[in-house]
């Protein structure tokens, strides 16, 4: 069964080590995600992936067995690119019986095969069709089918919903995690999107310039993050520099500047330390504050998206946080200037270190 | 929101009229002379070609003869060439390799190189004791001048000379066209389980059609007009262009004439339908492969085995080509030159040296001289003045919409043979037509611009295209630049590559060209029309010391375009 | 006065129709979104704008003035392309400084006014720099540098922030209407992405085929959509087929096939008719506080996906009612699981009324 591993994978392009000593592990039928800045080596892992580039260092197990001496095409994987590549000269049938047909399947074989897929991805009435007369919905999907039908065991996904309006990309992505979890594949997919990662996978990995940073499941990446980058990468996120004042078996408590407290479910950090207190917007209440961790501020600005409202408001020590709400329309508006109070569980504040190179390097997305 | 524009929208369009012109008068005009000339003077021709009183149709036999002779040798190169030329294009578009550019040089190299010259070194390579024979052992050369390739019955030296000319055109122009295909297209076909070889039959081979069509009608034009190298290793048999240049010395132009409108029309016949159909929609072709299922599985299974063996082999077996056509003859006309400087080297006399002939009572040094003066002169001038028609004239290609017809009416000079060519000018102003202006360095300058131009435009193209320059124009426009600052500003810096390139490459052209300007240089001999007239006079020493330093010359240019195009 | 008005304008590619009767009048300071997918037509509205193409018909007025026959390079209306199109053979400052020196201005002027906007868009310190050396967000604010550099007083944005990463582009939205207001300039920004346009816009128009579909204030198009592709398109609707069985002052009853009621504030249908009522999933409550009110209804929790800050349920009622419905996660431990029974409920005025297409309710809201 195909388990990938990977390890310590490096792949240097001149000055650049765009893998840098990557260990990961994606279990049989897992649907895993890898997210990171533009220019982090997303591409690059895949590539080593699929054999399309060769590790400088490092090694790759597919089902135990290393692959480094296994040409592309005997892999057994299938690869979905961002740009979609569908052979333009051949029309949607000749793609989708390419794999089958090069590996020199008999046709009475390739054609009930091709028939499912085509239904499958139900398009089956437009075989006949060449790829620039389909929308580029139709034509991602044909592409993941012409990559399905070759028996391939690892489905490898570099941005494939890039190109595509949000409408579609957001429709087409729950498609295609039925599409691998009907047919019990092991997926890779690198976007770039996290809203996507953390809605289809099993398991999202972080990437940063060339390295792991963390991987989890979508849900403890957001709740419980490791690092501050991940923190802001996956999710809004408010930052508060702070020292800490206080701690107890299972609390500490940070100052945040003129005299603004929070607690925090105790981590690592020791008294006095100079730290980064971190929150979420939605986990800030705006409506019933708790009596722990209160906030109050003023309102400066009110922004809308849909039926969620954002408040940003301004605390005692010039910092500004974000809050959010659902816009239910029994409850009262905001007004800018008027002043609000918000509390946060300790449960859902995060401490972590002050970062070396500085928090705005550390939190950079380019 | 001014007035300012009435000034410029009126300057563009002065520009646009002007180049208009030019390009009608200077280029398109004398290309379509020659037709006309044979039908206005349709009985003179009749007299001399059909119905002579003294020898009847021999003529039309000769001509006949002369055409089958020529496409037989033009095909079989141009076939040649795609056998090899594909796999090396391939190679260069796709594979990086120590040595690449290198590589790139050389096969770009007979592109600059002026052919007589080249063709001057072939022959010493092939058939003298200082070449590959003497290499062997043999006092004599490796062939003959008139060994034949068998079954198509070519001179072996021709088809060599011809293959080393005309290849650059279908490696650069697949490789161009190759390196335009996403190579995620191959990515993805191996990853669907094909191996390399089944990719490139399956995939590359049918998106890159176009460019193999284009590529061969280039060689294949170039083949049918090469006239300076074939001149001097042609031996008895005569091709078409040189026929054109010998008649029109006989005078018989005429004859000539009818033989250079033939060619014309032949030429355009085969290449203008390829060139309709390339145009047509971006389309490819399709193969649907009507193989019976057992074969096809068979090949699949071969290129399976074979992909990773031979593909070593596959890349590097047309370097060969290059290196046996191309570096080897070079390298043995500097040898030479240095075993004849001071004496002949078998029979010890100092008149067989090239220090005797060079500077002893022939002179030859003098004749080179003037005609290395007359060479850059003219070099400069038609490069120059094509230079100011062809630049306004590629923006107006990409620009307006009968740019697409402009280019393609702008393919007609590229197929031209040259000595038609040469042919046509001096028919059109000389003493014949208007009556303008005689044989001598105008007419050679006129002569030029005709086929400079469209190497200028084809080198900007490229550039244009490749650059998005609509869309930094669109944004200059809206950021308050006028039509003709935002190309002065603009585009013509973001495509001064292309330009360079065209310069350069126009300039060698003119430099080295040979047949049209044997036709109407009268008294002022070029450098490439010096060498020709050195080996008819036997003068081989001297002939060795100026194809010698028409390759350098070559050499040189070849180092400027790799400056310029590399600093982008 | 509008600084921009349309009338009428029509655009034509062949047998395509790209602008269909467009309609549009863009005020002094406001910054305008128009979303819509794919082929839509809104590259080429802005370039309509820009001047860039000419309408087949209509009307362009800039400032009260026709400009039809106005050059782009006289319109005040810059364009920025989805990927800057930054000059690769200028640096920073040049770029920059292109739109003041092509006009001519005196050199102090163009000096002051470059190094100003530099200052601006936080890049004095990169101003030596070639644009390829810049990462895509540097580039973007380059791009927003010259154009304001040139004087223009309309910003035509086409997809800004579609060449970035989906993150980066939640941070430089802000960004870049801060800067627009604080410019006081004016800006049409054109996406297809519903939330980037909620976010930035003052006013968003809806394109469809050509067609304006809507306009109006975000709130508007969100909550009261005009027609069933607006409500699908913003905001993924739910969308259930009926029929009108009763009606009185304080709205409509709908009968739907599995023998539900919905009930709506909206009172513009017949009974009889066949109509389409369109909700929210953000407007789908799961467990409310109380059961009472109207349109509750139990099921069972189909699947849950997480996507970061809230939560999508696919509620099953009955046999076979689809409901998805969105929260906001405040405490992930008590949100409910696929398999397990809750009550979902939306408000009567929170439900839209359409009347029921002809060419089918697939036809209106398929996206791909
Ligand atoms: N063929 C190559 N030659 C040189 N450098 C390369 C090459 N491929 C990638 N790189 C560099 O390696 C780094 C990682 O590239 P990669 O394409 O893997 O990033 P990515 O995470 O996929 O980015 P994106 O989100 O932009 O696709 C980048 O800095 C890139 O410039
Ligand atoms: N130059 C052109 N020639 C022919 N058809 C065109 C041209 N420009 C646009 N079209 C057609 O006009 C329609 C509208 O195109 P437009 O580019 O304005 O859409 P869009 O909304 O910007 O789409 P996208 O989101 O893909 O950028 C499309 O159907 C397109 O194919
Ligand atoms: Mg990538
Ligand atoms: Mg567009």
């Amino acid at each position: 069964m195909p388990e990938v591993k990977l390890v310590n994978v490096s792949k240097r392009y001149g000055r650049i080590k765009a893998n840098d000593g990557i260990n990961l592990t994606i279990k049989d039928k897992e649907y895993v995600s890898v997210i990171g800045p533009s220019g982090c080596g997303k591409t690059t892992l895949i590539r080593n992936i699929a054999g399309i580039i060769h590790p400088d260092e490092g090694e790759i197990f597919i089902d135990e067995e290393s692959v480094s001496n296994v040409p592309i095409e005997d892999r057994r994987i299938g690869y979905v690119f961002q740009n979609i590549a569908l052979f333009p000269h051949m029309n949607i049938w000749d793609n989708i019986t390419y794999g089958p047909h090069v590996r020199g399947l008999p046709q009475q074989q390739t054609r009930p095969l091709a028939l499912e897929m085509l239904d499958m991805i139900k398009i089956a009435a437009r075989s006949e069709a060449y790829p620039h007369e389909l929308s580029g919905g139709t034509q991602q999907k044909t592409a993941v089918a012409r990559a399905l039908i070759s028996d391939a065991r690892l489905l490898l996904l570099d941005e494939p919903l890039g190109a595509l309006d949000v409408k579609v990309r957001t429709e087409l992505r729950y498609e295609l995690r039925r599409l691998v979890k009907d047919l019990r594949l092991t997926a890779l997919h690198v976007t770039h999107d996290q809203e996507e990662a953390m809605s289809i996978s099993d398991r999202v990995v972080v990437m940063k310039k060339g390295r792991i940073v963390e991987a989890g499941t979508p849900v403890s990446l957001y709740t419980r993050p490791q690092h501050t980058f991940t923190a802001n990468f996956v999710g809004e996120a408010n930052f508060l520099k702070g020292i800490v004042v206080e701690t107890t078996a299972d609390t500490s408590v940070v100052d945040i500047g003129s005299g603004v407290q929070l607690r925090a479910n105790r981590g690592k950090e020791t008294v006095d330390e100079r730290v980064i207190v971190v929150f979420r917007p939605e986990f800030a209440v705006l409506d019933k504050p708790i009596e722990v961790n209160r906030l109050s501020g003023k309102v400066m600005d009110v922004l809308y998206s849909g039926s969620i409202i954002r408040v940003m408001i301004k605390l005692p020590n010039d910092e500004t946080i974000a809050a959010k709400r659902i816009a239910s329309f029994d409850k009262p508006m905001y007004d800018v200037s008027e002043s609000v109070t918000i509390s946060v569980s300790p449960d859902n504040v995060l401490v972590y270190p002050y970062p070396e190179e500085g928090l705005k390097k550390a939190l950079a997305l380019e | 929101m001014g007035f300012g524009s009435k000034r410029t929208v009126s300057l563009s369009s002065f520009i646009i009229w002007c180049t208009l012109a030019a390009f009608f008068v200077l280029v398109l005009l004398p290309t379509f002379y020659l037709i006309s000339y044979v039908f206005l003077r349709w009985p003179e021709v009749n007299r001399e070609v059909f119905a002579n009183p003294i020898i009847g149709d021999e003529n039309w036999n000769q001509i006949l003869k002369v055409l089958f002779f020529t496409f037989r040798l033009s095909l079989s190169a141009t076939l040649f060439d795609l056998l090899f030329g594909i796999p090396l294009a391939y190679v260069l578009a796709r594979k990086k390799f120590p040595g690449k550019s290198l590589v790139e040089d050389v096969v770009t190299l007979p592109l600059v190189i002026p052919t007589s010259g080249f063709g001057f070194a072939t022959l010493v390579t092939w058939t003298t004791a200082s070449g590959i024979g003497g290499v062997f052992g043999s006092s004599s050369g490796a062939i003959s001048l008139d060994t034949l390739i068998p079954f198509i019955n070519v001179q072996a030296l021709l088809f060599i000379v011809h293959v080393a000319l005309t290849f650059p055109y279908v490696v650069r122009t697949v490789e161009t066209k190759i390196q335009s295909i996403d190579p995620t297209f191959e990515t993805a076909s191996r990853t669907l389980g094909a191996s390399s070889f089944t990719t490139f039959r399956k995939v590359l081979v049918p998106l890159m059609i176009p460019g193999v069509f284009s590529g061969a009608v280039l060689a294949f034009a170039r083949s049918l007009g090469e006239t300076g190298a074939t001149i001097i290793v042609s031996g008895v048999s005569s091709t078409a262009s040189i026929a054109i240049v010998r008649w029109t010395a006989e005078f018989k132009l005429a004859t000539a004439s009818f033989m250079g409108s033939l060619l014309v029309i032949i030429a355009a016949a085969i290449i203008l339908p390829v060139e309709v159909y390339l145009r047509r929609g971006k389309r490819t072709l399709r193969f649907s492969s009507h193989f019976p299922v057992s074969l096809s599985r068979q090949l699949l299974r071969l290129e399976r085995f074979t992909s990773g063996k031979l593909a070593r082999i596959k890349d590097f077996a047309p370097l060969i080509v290059v290196v046996v056509t191309v570096i080897v003859p070079i390298i043995v006309v500097l040898n030479s030159v240095i075993l004849f400087w001071p004496a002949d080297p078998y029979t010890g006399k100092l008149e067989g040296g090239v220090f005797y002939q060079l500077f002893g009572p022939a002179n030859y040094f003098n004749h080179l001289l003037q005609a290395t003066l007359t060479s850059i002169v003219v070099a400069l001038i038609s490069t120059y003045i094509s230079m100011c028609v062809a630049i306004p004239l590629a923006f107006i290609i990409e620009r307006r919409w009968y740019g697409s017809f402009i280019r393609s009416i702008l393919k007609v000079p590229m197929i031209i043979p040259t000595s038609s060519l040469g042919l046509s000018v001096l028919l059109m102003w000389g003493s014949s037509g208007i009556n303008l202006l005689s044989t001598g360095i105008w007419l050679i300058i006129l002569t030029h611009i005709v086929f400079s131009v469209p190497v200028i435009v084809e080198s900007i193209i490229p550039a244009y295209e490749g650059s998005d320059i609509q869309t930094y124009e669109d944004s200059a426009r809206t950021l308050g630049a006028t039509e003709y600052n935002a190309t002065e500003k603009v585009s013509i810096p973001l495509v001064k590559g292309g330009i360079i390139t065209g310069f350069i490459l126009s300039f060698t052209r003119s430099l080295g060209e040979t047949g049209a300007t044997f036709v109407v240089m009268g008294r002022n001999v070029t450098v490439p029309a010096l060498v020709v007239n050195m080996v008819e006079a036997l003068a081989i020493p001297a002939a060795l010391f100026t194809s010698t330093f028409l390759i350098l010359l070559a050499l040189i240019m070849l180092g400027l375009i790799r400056v310029a195009t590399r600093r982008r | 006065m509008p600084l921009v008005k349309l009338v009428n304008i029509t655009k034509k590619f062949g047998e395509i129709i790209a602008l269909d009767n467009i309609e549009l009048s863009i005020e002094d300071g406001e910054y305008l979104c128009v979303l819509g997918q794919t082929g839509a037509g809104k590259t080429t509205l802005l370039r309509t704008i820009a001047g860039l193409i000419r309408p087949d018909g209509g009307e362009i007025f800039i400032e009260g003035e026709l400009v039809n026959d106005v050059p782009p390079e006289e319109r005040d209306a810059v364009y920025m392309f989805q990927h800057f199109a930054l000059f690769p053979h200028m640096n920073v400052w040049d770029n920059v400084s292109f739109g003041p020196s092509i006009k001519n201005w005196d050199n102090e002027q163009v000096k002051t006014i470059s190094s100003e906007v530099l200052e601006m868009v936080r890049l004095s310190d990169r101003q030596d720099a070639f644009p390829s050396e810049l990462s895509g967000g540097m580039q973007q604010r380059v791009a927003l540098a010259r154009g304001i550099a040139s004087g223009a007083k309309i910003l035509l944005l086409d997809e800004p922030l579609g060449a970035l990463d989906a993150r980066l582009r939640v941070d430089l939205r802000r960004q870049l209407r801060r800067l627009v207001k604080d410019q006081k300039l004016t800006a049409v920004h054109v996406t297809h992405d519903q939330e980037e346009a909620l976010m930035t816009a003052d006013r968003i128009m809806v394109l469809r085929k050509g067609k304006v579909e809507q306009v109006g204030l975000p709130s508007e198009i969100y909550s009261s959509p005009k027609s069933i592709f607006v409500a699908s398109f913003v905001g993924n609707a739910n969308f259930f087929e009926g029929n009108v069985i009763e009606m009185d002052n304080s709205g409509s009853t709908i009968w739907i096939r599995g023998d539900y009621q919905i009930r709506v504030s909206q009172t513009d249908r017949k009974v009889g008719d066949k109509v389409v009522v369109a909700v929210k999933p953000t407007d789908v409550i799961i467990n409310p506080d109380s059961h009472k009110g109207k349109n509750v209804f139990s099921g069972m929790v189909d699947s849950s996906t997480f996507v970061g800050g809230s939560m999508k349920y696919k509620v099953i009622v009955g046999d076979g009612m689809v409901i998805f419905s969105e929260a906001l996660v405040s405490n992930i431990q008590e949100l409910p699981r696929p398999g397990q029974e809750v009550t979902v409920s939306f408000h009567p005025a929170r439900c839209c009324l359409f009347e029921y297409p002809e060419a089918g309710l697939l036809k209106e809201i398929e996206a791909i």
